[in-house]
């Protein structure tokens, strides 16, 4: 173990929440908020870089206040982790650069600044938390902070139809704290520990039913942040109403840290109970379903709501193949996943911008009046639809070969179901670029330029989109040895608790 | 080859610059890529005669077994000489194809290198994967061709029905390789496969997907309509995709696999059925087009179909004519588009019926045309010819090896038929563009809104040579190329060599009265026939020709995807939140009642630690159902309050103090919150919409309670080990350095999750001045001194309509005397409140009570770590005195309390706590660590002091912050909202 590493270990939580409570209470200084939420994320960055260096060479442990596990909580930076932490903290900063460039555009008057920046910090806070929790409790503290600084960031500015799709979201994402906290209860009467390594160890030892029922409890509760179908339908109804950045991190991010909860739960605790056959007939559900309300959608936002939801099928597949190959994919296929659809929510909001309405029917003309949004909209809309060579393909193929290789009845009908998805996406982006770009536009088109302020942080996200195409080979080798590890549960064990108990 | 597609993004990255600078001669630079290729084809031409493949390898992806090889050997090398040599010509005919003022060339200019780069990789990839990465790759630059034309709606269809047609053909193709790719170590290797050439059902699977992907990619029946609608295309885009190099890449992919797999059954009956409907079916169709370009779009699915054939029987005399057939196709249909495309620009139309007099008027065009009809409909001495021949040779000599001997001459009539065709539109075709007809109208079109009168001769212009000179050498080429049979023959056989059976074909120009010249003779003859016939095929065509089409079909079925997507997503997209929360807890009750099912059922289930529990259980029992019941709201709130202090009683009862402490602090604070909300909303829950779902609602919510209770039995009852906080007791003092066990473990052992847990009240707090304020974080402290003196009694001053107490008040309004400004008062913003809303006993008891309340709360907050209290309920105590005195004096009378921003408190609050952790770390080498001083006071004689008591510190300023905020925005600003402007 790198020790001098592990002291980075909790700083992707440490780092906004100060920066948090700095901002909040420089709420008299805009200027001084702004250069400090750029700072912490530009740092966390660093850190996150840093530590997927040194998590490649072992799993890093911080136990806090010094009480050793299962006493006190973990935290824990394996591979997985660290690939998450980067990669949420760079989309998280290329968001935030590009609402403060929304700010700059607009002369703030969009977005109540000041308490903006302290909330979104607190959201990268959490969603870091939930990255490296090596305890159950804790994950639930992680999954609590992102939740409420979702429910703020939903509701900015308070309009009417915010405020409608903000009670869908909250009262749904309330059940599923629910079952979580229930799921926790469960969990500490039957064996005694919270602890996600000490978990690993009692659960195979206690009644197969009652392990059982934490698991389904778990899965649940996941599911629903994971918008898995049929715990899914929240997720449209709520996405596309927020602002275009916070739309865009949301729907980058936080199904993101569902699924990784699944996949780390799933691997670590339940390796002898995995339910897979189950979660593959959910994920086909999830995929075709999803896709479908993709192609039956006339607004932009919410098609790329329903695509976000039909994906976090793949991922499950991915993780319901329980295989080496199959949980690579699966990991390949969320980094690809989170930068694509940010990139395209925050291209939507450049959209927006510019033809003046998100609905595809009144849209159009865009290819000709603004080439460079043509661009930014094409890559990443051929990306999620899996067009070779981009990284969208590339999960794809992860994810069909560990298909393949698998080769049981219901692994070939995922393999048509992830085929057909592909297909039917394809379709969906291509008819939105149809009308978004290249029929006559049905409305004059506002005469603005788009401000290089947010082109900037989109492009940003789109040279990475298409670096992980360049850099495809080392990733997915990463991701490879992430899932080794993820399928050896025992050095996990061993790592956090120590080579004996 | 890297450096060569290298070469091709770069000019495609650059074309709209160039093209900005140069206009469109810029086409003729980007033919430099394209020529390149030849350039390279050339250089390595001895290397491939010689039997060696060029290779080259980068490393991409291991893990998937993806990299990037590359392997040219004479399919590959004869490949790159017509996407590239093609690609070039192609190229400068664009730059006098497009008027100099058309917008878009640098856009088109550079999505078409990008394409030709694409269909090099294609031709030369040795990995299975990178060969699909460019056959998709070309895909979607032919989507972006296709819709050059945006705003036209034909375009744009074609454009999609191309892109999913192809793509869902190259998905089938992906699986198809992928299983071929797993079947064996290497196998995404062509070599490696082949070599290994594995055989299982899995693999006639896969083959038949590749074929799948041939035939959407080839333009096959039933797949075989986007490429006529493709036509929609500017024609420089149709004669190179559409012509020579895209649609050749399903034939190239089935002549990759054919020498290995050409025997298998259903290799067989798939390709010669496909190939040889297709044959017939484009020729058919041919027949009866007006529109030139469509003619030739039908000719070339017709030609696409023999070509399957061709390379696809696994023969190697059929191989070798069926890649003499595609070098001569490649050359005489881009050709015959190029020319067509002349036309159109210099005649303004591409209608047969009404084009007149072009040929004489422009001969080096109708040569160039004329040249390249002959090779298509195997006129001899042509390229196109020898080819031909070659082909019935091979199937009148070798048949279909393994099939049954009446497929081989069947085969042969088919291509004889089909043949016939083919002379018949090539000859129509050349006749329709060229010939000088009378004005009348063919006169077959009964429909007569079209304009189908003929040009006018003299209105045609005289096509500059970038138009005329590329579509002549290409026909040149393909005639020249049928002078010489023998070294044609040795460019295409090494190809062919790699069959292994039946016996060796040639290339000749004469090979005595053999079955295949008799064959040519009568197709030849029949055409001519056909084409003297032409009306009456015409309108037999028409007569007949029903509405089931492909492209009908496809319509159909996109409308009726659509139709089910929008039925399936409104049935599980209701937009209603309690349908959702009603499946997520129906899901809940399925699946965690199954397992609770499977759980063993524990054997003593004791019902209570003590009798006195029941009476709490069955209050909260009784307050929920009548919340549940209750229709109004503040009803509903208060038992819900009664709950929760009902809840608090049972942790008394359970001996946890804190706990309870806790629970009715926030009781408390919780429904001062709920009251200050309720003012703004109306009194009374709206009416019932959802009474008809209640029974099955209320069926979930029992089941709900029921399978957790299941839960909450089963689980205490499989507990075998110890819980890790029986060792914690001890660790509390001697490592946490406090007595009091729920303080230490929320400020030390578990200190990172209350540093969490604070950093969500202070989102909380901040959403909620989020929601009231909107715009600004919070308004100014307004302060008694704010005022000027003046006594301004107007807080609270107007009565809400819903408040029914006021009618009591209002007659006792006349009692109270207006205050007298200088007296002092108990509040020092008494006198801001409205003389009616002021209470006298209140205002002196928070007076009397509000400083020992903080004093309290400060108690608490020091002694937390070793007797009950702590951070939390130390501010919450201090939320609740600021709560009395906001009641009791206003808003004037809270920023008196406290004046300062509950922001600085919140966000100061979070930092003091992290930054303890971050000491910690510091210091102690972990987040959170404590640190225990010793050291004596005067009064208090040994004093230990804990680190983690700042970190308490911090949680008392988050929650005394979240209260005033609480209070400013749903207390302060709303009231502030809601006075009367004076």
């Amino acid at each position: 173990m790198n020790i001098d590493a592990a002291y980075l270990v909790p700083l992707p939580v440490v780092i906004p929440l100060v920066t948090a409570g700095l901002t909040l209470a420089l709420w008299r200084v805009p200027k001084l908020q702004r250069l400090f939420a750029v700072a912490a994320l530009a740092l966390m960055v660093v850190v996150g870089a840093t530590l997927l260096v040194a998590a490649d060479s072992g799993a890093l442990v911080m136990h806090l206040g010094g009480w050793d596990a299962p006493l006190g909580i973990s935290l824990v930076v394996d591979r997985l982790s660290a690939l998450m932490l980067t990669v949420s903290a760079f989309v998280l900063l290329c968001v935030l650069l590009y609402s403060l460039g929304q700010d700059i555009a607009d002369g703030a008057a969009e977005a109540p600044v000041t308490i903006y920046y302290p909330t979104y910090l607190i959201l990268a806070a959490g969603v870091s938390n939930a990255f490296i929790a090596g305890d159950l409790f804790n994950l639930y503290v992680g999954f609590e902070i992102l939740l409420a600084a979702s429910y703020v960031l939903l509701t900015l500015g308070g309009t009417g139809e915010r405020i409608r799709a903000g009670a869908i979201y909250v009262v749904v994402a309330l059940v599923s704290s629910v079952i979580f906290l229930t799921g926790l209860a469960v969990t500490y009467a039957a064996t005694g520990t919270i602890n996600l390594a000490h978990l690993a160890q009692r659960l195979p030892e206690i009644d197969p039913g009652v392990s059982l029922a934490i698991q389904v409890l778990l899965l649940l509760a996941f599911g629903i942040k994971a918008a898995i179908f049929p715990l899914s339908a929240w997720l449209p109804d709520s996405y596309p109403t927020a602002p275009a950045p916070v739309t865009a991190v949301f729907a980058g991010l936080l199904t993101k840290v569902g699924v990784y909860a699944i996949m780390r739960t799933q691997t670590l605790l339940f390796t002898e109970t995995r339910l897979d056959n189950l979660l593959m007939i959910l994920a086909l559900a999830t995929m075709i379903l999803g896709i479908l309300g993709a192609v039956a959608q006339s607004d932009i936002k919410r098609l790329l709501s329903f695509t976000l939801v039909s994906h976090i099928g793949y991922m499950v597949f991915g993780i319901a193949l329980s295989t080496r190959t199959g949980m690579a994919g699966a990991v390949f296929y969320i980094i690809h996943h989170i930068m694509v659809q940010t990139t395209l929510f925050l291209v939507v909001g450049l959209i927006e911008r510019r033809g003046g309405t998100t609905n595809l029917d009144r849209l159009g003309g865009l290819a000709k009046a603004s080439p460079g949004l043509a661009i930014l909209f094409f890559i990443p809309a051929m990306s999620l639809a899996g067009i070779p060579p981009l990284s969208g393909f590339l999960g794809k193929l992860g994810l069909l070969q560990a298909g393949v290789q698998f080769d049981e009845p219901l692994t070939w009908v995922l393999v048509a179901g992830a085929i057909v998805t592909s297909l039917l996406t394809l379709y969906a982006v291509v008819k939105a670029w149809n009308k978004a770009f290249w029929q006559a536009p049905t409305i004059e088109l506002p005469q603005e330029r788009l401000p290089r302020t947010m082109v900037f942080p989109t492009g940003m996200m789109l040279v990475a989109v298409l670096g992980l195409t360049f850099v495809a080979g080392p990733v997915y080798g990463y991701a490879t040895r992430a899932a080794d590890e993820l399928m050896d549960p025992s050095v996990y064990i061993t790592n956090v608790l120590g080579g004996t108990s | 080859m890297l450096q060569l597609l290298a070469l091709h993004l770069v000019l495609a990255l650059a074309a709209p610059t160039v093209f900005r600078y140069v206009g469109r001669r810029a086409f003729a630079i980007l033919a430099l890529a394209p020529a390149s290729v030849v350039a390279y084809a050339v250089s390595i031409t001895d290397q491939v005669r010689s039997g060696t493949a060029v290779t080259q390898a980068y490393s991409w992806m291991p893990d998937l077994g993806v990299d990037l090889t590359f392997r040219i050997d004479t399919l590959s090398w004869i490949m790159l000489f017509i996407v590239g040599g093609i690609g070039a010509l192609v190229l400068i005919y664009c730059s006098g194809y497009f008027s100099a003022k058309a917008t878009g060339s640098g856009r088109f200019g550079a999505v078409f290198v990008a394409f030709a780069g694409a269909m090099a990789g294609l031709v030369t990839a040795e990995n299975t994967i990178v060969m699909f990465v460019f056959w998709e790759l070309t895909t979607v630059f032919s989507y972006l061709l296709i819709g050059h034309y945006s705003d036209r709606k034909p375009s744009r269809r074609a454009a999609m029905q191309a892109i999913v047609i192809t793509t869902a053909g190259g998905l089938a193709m992906l699986v198809g390789l992928i299983i071929l790719g797993e079947s064996v170590p290497g196998g995404y290797e062509l070599a490696t496969l082949l070599a290994a050439a594995p055989q299982s059902t899995a693999v006639n699977v896969a083959l038949v997907c590749l074929l799948v992907g041939a035939a959407s990619k080839s333009a096959l029946v039933p797949l075989h309509f986007w490429l006529p609608a493709a036509m929609a295309a500017p024609t420089p885009v149709s004669s190179y995709l559409h012509a020579a190099a895209m649609v050749k890449a399903g034939v190239y992919l089935v002549a990759r696999f054919a020498p290995t797999y050409g025997g298998e059954l259903i290799w067989q009956i798939l390709v010669l059925t496909l190939g040889l409907a297709t044959f017939l079916l484009g020729g058919y169709r041919a027949l009866r087009q007006h529109d030139l370009k469509l003619v030739l779009a039908y000719g070339t699915v017709s030609q696409l179909g023999m070509l399957i054939v061709l390379v696809g029987t696994g023969t190697k005399s059929a191989a070798l004519a069926g890649v003499a057939m595609l070098c001569a196709h490649a050359m005489f249909k881009a050709a015959l588009f190029l020319t067509t495309g002349a036309v159109d620009v210099i005649a303004g139309t591409r209608d047969l019926r009404r084009l007149s007099g072009v040929g004489r008027r422009v001969p080096s065009l109708a040569w160039a045309g004329g040249l390249a009809t002959a090779s298509m409909i195997g006129l001899p001495v042509t390229a196109g010819y020898v080819a031909k021949e070659a082909a019935l040779e091979a199937f009148a000599h070798d048949g279909v090896p393994g099939a049954a001997t009446w497929v081989g001459p069947l085969v042969f009539t088919v291509l004889v038929i089909g043949s016939a065709m083919t002379a018949a539109y090539g000859i129509r075709f050349w006749w329709g563009a060229f010939a000088t007809k009378k004005s009348t109208p063919s006169a077959v079109v009964a429909d007569s809104d079209e304009d189908l009168a003929c040009i006018d001769p003299a209105t045609i212009r005289r096509p500059s040579w970038l138009l005329s000179l590329p579509p002549l050498a290409l026909a040149i080429a393909g005639v020249v190329l049928g002078f010489f049979p023998g070294w044609f023959e040795s460019l295409v056989q090494p190809h062919a060599a790699q069959y292994s059976i039946g016996h060796e074909g040639h290339l000749t120009l004469w090979a005595g009265i053999s079955p295949a010249l008799i064959g040519t003779v009568i197709a030849l003859t029949a055409g001519f026939g056909l084409f003297l016939a032409r009306n009456h095929v015409e309108r037999f065509q028409l007569r007949i020709g029903g509405k089931v089409e492909a492209d009908y079909l496809y319509r159909r079925m996109m409308r009726k995807l659509d139709d089910v997507a929008a039925d399936v997503t409104a049935l599980t997209q209701r937009g209603s939140l309690p349908l959702y929360v009603g499946v997520i807890f129906s899901t809940f009750v399925i699946a965690a009642g199954i397992a609770v099912v499977m759980s063993p059922w524990p054997d003593r289930v004791r019902l209570w630690d003590s009798p006195a529990q029941i009476i709490p259980v069955a209050i909260i029992c009784i307050a929920v159902i009548l919340a549940v019941r209750s229709r109004r709201r503040l009803k509903a709130v208060l038992l819900a309050g009664f709950g929760g202090y009902a809840v608090a009683a049972l942790f008394v009862l359970h001996g946890a103090p804190d706990l309870a402490l806790t629970q009715v602090l926030v009781e408390t604070i919780t429904l001062v919150v709920l009251v200050l909300v309720l003012r703004k909303l109306p009194p009374y829950f709206s009416d019932r919409p959802l009474l008809r779902s209640r029974w099955s609602r209320l069926a979930i919510a029992i089941a709900a309670g029921v399978v957790m209770m299941g839960l909450a039995l089963v689980a205490s009852g499989a507990r075998i080990h110890l819980p890790v906080s029986h060792q914690i007791a001890d660790l509390i003092y001697e490592y946490g350095g406090g007595r009091n066990i729920v303080n230490v473990i929320l400020v030390d052992t578990r200190a990172w999750d209350t540093m969490g847990e604070i950093s969500v009240l202070l989102v909380a707090a901040t959403g909620i001045a989020s929601l009231v304020f909107l715009r600004r974080r919070t308004s100014n402290l307004e302060r008694v001194g704010d005022l000027g003196g003046e006594a301004t009694s107007q807080v609270w001053a107007t009565e809400t309509v819903t408040d029914r107490g006021a009618a009591l008040r209002r007659r006792a309004e006349a009692a109270i005397t207006k205050a007298d400004p200088q007296r002092p008062t108990w509040l020092r913003a008494g006198r801001t409140l409205a003389p009616q809303r002021r209470s006298l006993v209140f205002e002196v008891v928070t007076r009397l009570v509000f400083h020992p309340i903080v004093l309290f709360a400060a108690f608490l907050l020091f002694s937390g770590h070793n007797n009950p209290g702590g951070g939390f309920a130390a501010g919450l105590i201090v939320g609740i005195a600021l709560t009395i005195r906001y009641l009791a004096g206003g808003r004037y009378e809270l920023a008196e309390a406290l004046p300062v921003q509950p922001g600085l408190l919140l966000g100061l609050g979070l930092v003091l706590s992290v930054g303890t952790g971050v000491a910690g770390l510091i210091t102690e080498g972990a987040m959170l660590q404590s640190t225990i001083w010793h050291f004596d006071l005067p009064i208090f004689g040994d004093v230990k002091m804990v680190s983690s008591w700042f970190f308490d510190v911090g949680v008392f300023l988050v929650v005394v912050g979240l209260v005033l905020d609480v209070l400013h925005s749903l207390g302060a600003e709303i009231d502030k909202q809601g006075e009367v402007q004076p």
